[in-house]
């Protein structure tokens, strides 16, 4: 597994290329028997529109994260300043504690900060693990990946990440061969690809995107989310609840920047049936990772859009 | 009904050749295919993906065990929710929509706060004709948690959604003095302390709906949904919420859909089951 390009020599005979792939891999791909990951509804769907199944193809990616802690450069305790230059040109707000020194525990600055170290061992492993699949697809001279299942999740007891591809790959019937033999690829299958066809959109390829927002908390932050309406002062009685404006801007942020890093692969072209995952890990009151994931398929409109006629309501009976 | 082989032939063309770089803004939506099918049948198009997040703080000593409702965590529900919504308005009011569709509302309750999170699909008229005006429209976008199935028909019926209409309401759980307690472990006896506490909350939640939803400008709340139970920090506190969409009529009157009756022939079927033999056939 060494060229994760994707780019293959149009010229070479369909067929798995020995010495880059497992040996299990090469061996089930040059078998006569194709495979599928397609239900069965969704494989006559797929015969119907003209698309021949070639292989069950897959990719696979075990990452590590890198350490970010302490002597990292990325520790809480830097200037934020230095911090916020550091990271790249990312998202960054720096809050100011309104108190003066009030103690060493105070906490006199927080910030919100993208971390796109984060992002980019992310976006390595998906990458990585897509581009095998596709790789797989390319050596069996497919058109196109269907029906994709992508899976990001620990590794037994690891504690590291591993990115997991599956899908179906095929042959357009009397279709050329993609742009520069890199197949397309959607997470649909069957019925919706063909309404999606049908609809005049052609799939491109899924996209995904990872936005890592880092809340260090300051001092306001610090007592809002731990339910002291600032310094302590002054019973719940007498005030009541408050917007913790640093915690939902970061909120706010990642949702953006994943959207932002997505809309970065489009390149002009759409993002349908999109899915938005949010992970939050709280480190300390106010102190929290938040992990924006978004994912979709990107698709081009080939030929105008036809509206279908207004549906006929129904009432089913039974 | 189209070739639909013809018509991925030409998709795939429409690959074969690399696309000429674009600096078109990438329509963006959470959108299904059949969503979007419909939505466009009614003459409107996705804009772009929105979200609002709110993050409010619920004061200490707020879960404390007390009697009666606990107003500031239901202040801070509602504060949480009318700023994501605030949030989420701004964002479509960026790409011009007239509104929000098919909106994930998530709630999280926590000792010291509340975040509550929005998101989905900011949608325009294609050709720009909206009811309420485009300036009006643009100026306060609708939100709603409909899909855009539900977002058709609706429209279809001569109403449209003006805004997510939420009531919340904390309330400690009721307790008896320990000697009503011992009195009563013998008798079948309706615990109305109980009754009254739970009955009122729930009303309360569902009143707040109904005027968030007048607030907004709404005439009745469709697709309302209810959720209760103890929080999982302070067993003895107990949370309603109700929301739903806030509507109103847009047309001179309601419109009937007529809907036609099918009876589908793939229903369900009797089958046998060798537990059936204990009794009647079993459905599946």
């Amino acid at each position: 597994m060494t060229d994760l390009t994707g780019s293959v020599d149009p010229a070479a005979p369909p067929g798995p290329a020995a010495g880059d792939l497992p040996e299990a891999a090469v061996r089930r791909l040059q078998s006569d028997a194709f495979s599928s990951g397609l239900t069965v509804p969704d494989f006559a769907a797929c015969l119907d529109l003209g698309l021949e199944p070639v292989a069950l193809v897959q990719g696979f990616c075990v990452m590590q994260w890198g350490w970010y802690g302490p002597g990292s450069g990325y520790m809480r305790g830097m200037s934020p300043y230095a911090v916020a230059s550091g990271s790249g040109g990312g998202y960054s707000e720096t809050y100011r504690c309104p108190h003066g020194f009030v103690s060493a525990e105070h906490r006199t600055w927080g910030q919100n900060l993208e971390q796109p170290w984060v992002e980019a061992a992310w976006t390595q492993g998906y990458s990585s693990a897509y581009a095998r699949m596709i790789e797989e697809a390319t050596d069996m001279g497919a058109h196109g990946v269907i029906g994709v299942v992508d899976r990001v999740g620990t590794l037994a007891d690891t504690g590291n990440t591993e990115f997991h591809f599956l899908g179906t790959a095929v042959r357009v019937d009397g279709g050329p061969p993609p742009a520069g033999g890199v197949p397309w690829s959607t997470y649909l299958a069957g019925q919706r690809l063909t309404k999606s066809i049908e609809a005049g959109f052609m799939p491109v390829a899924v996209v995904a995107s990872l936005a890592s927002v880092r809340v260090w908390a300051y001092c306001m932050t610090e007592y809002l989310m731990e339910g002291q309406m600032g310094m302590g002062w002054g019973g719940y009685a007498s005030s009541g609840p408050q917007l913790v404006d640093q915690v939902s801007k970061a909120h706010m942020a990642a949702r953006q920047l994943a959207r932002k890093h997505v809309r970065e692969q489009l390149v002009g072209d759409e993002l349908h049936g999109a899915t938005i995952d949010v992970a939050t890990r709280e480190l300390s009151a106010g102190d929290e990772v938040i992990d924006c994931t978004l994912r979709g398929n990107r698709v081009r409109r080939f030929k105008d859009f036809d509206p279908i006629p207004a549906p006929r309501p129904t009432v089913r009976l039974g | 009904m189209p070739d639909l082989r013809a018509e991925m032939r030409k998709g795939a063309e429409s690959l074969a050749t690399a696309a000429p770089p674009s600096q078109a803004r990438g329509i963006t939506s959470d959108l299904s295919v059949d969503e979007a099918l419909l939505l466009h049948a009614a003459g409107w198009e996705p804009l772009d993906l929105v979200c609002g997040v709110a993050v409010v703080s619920v004061p200490v000593g707020v879960w404390n065990w007390g009697r009666g409702a606990i107003s500031l965590a239901s202040d801070a529900h509602n504060a949480a929710v009318d700023q994501a919504a605030r949030a989420l308005r701004a964002e479509c009011g960026k790409v011009h929509g007239h509104g929000v569709v098919g909106v994930r509302v998530d709630v999280e309750v926590r000792t010291h706060h509340i975040e509550v999170a929005l998101v989905g699909t900011a949608v325009q008229p294609a050709d720009g004709n909206d009811p309420r005006g485009r300036d009006a429209a643009e100026a306060m976008p609708f939100v709603s948690d409909l899909s855009a199935r539900d977002f058709t028909l609706l429209l279809r019926a001569g109403w449209m959604p003006v805004g997510l209409a939420f009531g919340a309401c904390f309330v400690y759980s009721p307790r008896r003095t320990a000697g009503t307690a011992m009195k009563q472990s013998t008798q079948n006896i309706e615990l109305t302390n109980y009754t009254e506490a739970m009955y009122s909350a729930r009303e309360s939640a569902m009143e707040k709906m109904q005027e968030s939803a007048l607030e907004a400008g709404g005439e009745g709340v469709v697709e309302v949904k209810v959720t209760e139970g103890p929080m999982s920090f302070a067993r003895h506190a107990v949370g309603f919420t109700a929301w739903g969409t806030a509507v109103k009529l847009v047309a001179e009157q309601h419109q009937f859909v007529q809907p036609q009756m099918i009876l589908p022939l793939d229903d369900a079927v009797v089958t046998f089951e060798a537990q059936s033999l204990r009794g009647a056939g079993k459905k599946r």
